[in-house]
């Protein structure tokens, strides 16, 4: 029973990275900024909410600040016309060097920083409000993508640019809005990350932008299979924290679990999946 | 040649530009922004000693750029630098404590395992794209933070040196090591291996059939598959080969200059590799006076960490707007021509 809500917390923020990269998957371009998003709504969202002392507030602050610099990222990729892979690259770079320079200067520390003014999340069995987030969140996105125009277009701007352009639409304005998505739903991730641990620590996204990458292919980018795909990941997650106790299994191998499942997952997945279409 | 100009002018403006970052920072972060400047930009010329600890640190950004050109040639990424390096090191250190009996060849062949096993496990995350198509991109990233991990492990539990107050494995025995050059500094004879192993690297690519072959599979798979060129050994050997020059870096870190598989020393090295590569455009003669340029900036800050109030950390904002730059088609740069066209 812990282990499975253990795993529901973990799921939320996971959930909602991938949905995040969901949607720029969809357009066609694919954004694999996600843990550098991650890392600075992370950062932006728990300095603001001790700041104002509103969690809504220091969360809203966060997705402003991170959408602002998708915002920057898709206009390198999309404008400048950068190779997206390595502007994303540099964009991951980026968020760590900036969220260590910028606590550094404020908090005067490169570490672990307590917020003494933190507002409480109300939690309920380690459940907390991202639960709910990440699942309504799904559900909007589902519908957005299935029933209306604008999740019509993405789609099809992902298949063939060429058909969005002789509608009279521009694919740029379907690839920037869908990095920009990408960046609100990342900061929320991260803010949930953070809002659990109560404090800000450095590289607490641990590969999650990654693995929910990995997620948005698994769940063969659909909402609701995206959905089931952060579960299983999560409770893989959760279970090899408690093996930890029974087994006395070294940290540091507990640590590497995510990433090897992860790999295991999609090297199983591609192995099985039908169309054979080519993993981005 | 005239893209080979404006591809060389485009990574000079670049290189400004980053320099002008680093200046500015240093005047936001430091309170003493001239000394911190000069520093950070003089500092690792002031002596032999960080002139040779500079060039020491180029050794691995040469062999880790000279490893994501070869990938970038055959159109595939490899993410896993990171943990590569340290596997190489890893089991350069580890083979080169059993081989201690054969003197220098225990060391040449230490050299060998730690590149192949770093080979290896690039050349996996290659295969399976070739076999299944799955991105090499996210398999080799996820592989090499699993490997960190375990490597971590293993030199705090089974291989750890109790003799050290470091966690480290043992040393390897002196009559292994990669001679001195500038002595007391890092720099050794491994910087010569690695600027032959660019001149190597270089013929192969331009020189030879096999060469060839990688690189028109890289340019447009489509049209290999129609010249009845192998294609399938040329999905996998280009992360196989970038591998292996990875690890390689690793290994000569460790006979070169650490002398045994020091905890975390390959943290950042594999970014910084990327970001010699996107500098040289992945031309492979390039490399060297990209990883010299990126020595510098990673030396200076290091200099600039230690004499006054900077942290390290401007010398990843500087890398992360090299990487920004490097790759806009506003410097000068065309994505088709271009090393890095990837889809």
């Amino acid at each position: 029973m812990q282990v499975i809500l253990s795993a529901l917390s973990t799921m939320a923020p996971l959930l909602l990275a991938a949905l995040g990269g969901l949607f720029s998957a969809l357009s066609g371009t694919l954004n694999i900024a996600l843990e550098g998003m991650l890392t600075i709504g992370a950062f932006s969202s728990i300095a603001f909410a001790s700041a104002t002392g509103s969690l809504a507030l220091g969360i809203l602050i966060g997705m402003i600040i991170t959408t602002a610099l998708s915002a920057l990222l898709g206009l390198f990729t999309i404008r400048f016309k950068a190779n997206p892979f390595i502007a994303g690259l540099a964009a991951n770079l980026l968020a760590g060097g900036v969220c260590t320079v910028t606590s550094g200067k404020i908090y005067a520390t490169e570490g672990v920083v307590n917020f003494a003014s933190l507002p409480k999340l109300a939690s309920w069995h380690g459940l907390d409000l991202f639960l709910p987030i990440a699942l309504a969140g799904t559900l909007i996105c589902a519908f957005v993508i299935r029933r209306t125009s604008y999740g019509l277009h993405l789609r099809a701007c992902g298949r063939n640019q060429e058909a969005i352009s002789s509608l009279g639409l521009r694919a740029d304005f379907y690839n920037l809005t869908s990095f920009l998505i990408s960046g609100a739903f990342c900061s929320v991730a991260g803010a949930a990350i953070m809002f659990r641990l109560g404090a800000y620590v450095p590289n607490a996204s641990s590969g999650k932008g990654w693995i929910a990458l990995v997620i948005v292919y698994l769940g063969n980018m659909r909402p609701l299979g995206l959905l089931a795909a952060a579960l299983v990941f999560a409770l893989a997650d959760s279970f090899s924290n408690f093996a930890q106790g029974f087994w006395n299994v070294p940290a540091d191998f507990i640590l590497a679990i995510p990433y090897v499942f992860t790999l295991a997952a999609m090297i199983i997945f591609s192995i099985f999946s039908r169309k054979r279409k080519s993993f981005m | 040649m005239n893209s080979g100009y404006s591809r060389a002018k485009g990574a000079f403006i670049v290189i400004l530009i980053a320099m002008a970052i680093i200046a500015a920072l240093c005047f936001v972060l430091s309170e003493t922004p001239v000394k911190a400047l000069s520093l950070f930009f003089i500092g690792p010329f002031s002596s032999l000693y960080s002139l040779g600890n500079m060039l020491a640190s180029s050794t691995v950004l040469i062999l880790g750029g000279l490893g994501v050109s070869i990938a970038m040639k055959g159109s595939s990424f490899n993410l896993g630098g990171e943990g590569q390096i340290y596997l190489g090191g890893f089991v350069a250190a580890v083979s080169g404590v059993a081989l201690q009996d054969l003197g220098m060849l225990g060391t040449l062949i230490a050299i060998a395992a730690g590149s192949l096993a770093s080979g290896a496990i690039a050349g996996f995350s290659g295969w399976c794209r070739m076999k299944w198509k799955t991105s090499e991109m996210i398999s080799s990233f996820l592989l090499s933070s699993a490997l960190v991990m375990v490597i971590n492990y293993l030199i705090t539990g089974p291989f750890l040196d109790p003799g050290s107050n470091l966690l480290t494995t043992q040393k390897v025995p002196q009559a292994m090591r990669l001679s001195k050059i500038l002595p007391p500094s890092g720099l050794s004879t491994a910087i010569l291996i690695a600027i032959a192993s660019a001149a190597v690297i270089q013929a192969y690519l331009y020189r030879t059939k096999g060469g060839y072959s990688l690189r028109i599979t890289g340019m447009s798979y489509r049209y290999a598959v129609y010249s009845g060129l192998n294609t399938r050994v040329y999905t996998w050997l280009p992360m196989f080969l970038s591998g292996t020059l990875y690890g390689m870096g690793g290994a000569l870190s460790v006979f070169g200059t650490y002398y045994a598989c020091v905890r975390d020393f390959q943290s950042g090295l594999g970014w910084n590799g990327f970001a010699v590569a996107l500098i040289a455009g992945s031309n492979p003669v390039l490399v060297i006076p990209a990883a010299l340029f990126f020595a510098w900036i990673q030396s200076g800050a290091r200099i600039a960490m230690q004499g006054s109030d900077l942290t390290s950390q401007v010398a990843s904002i500087a890398q992360a707007v090299i990487f920004f730059l490097i790759t806009c088609e506003a410097f000068g740069r065309t994505r088709k021509k271009g090393g890095v066209s990837c889809k």
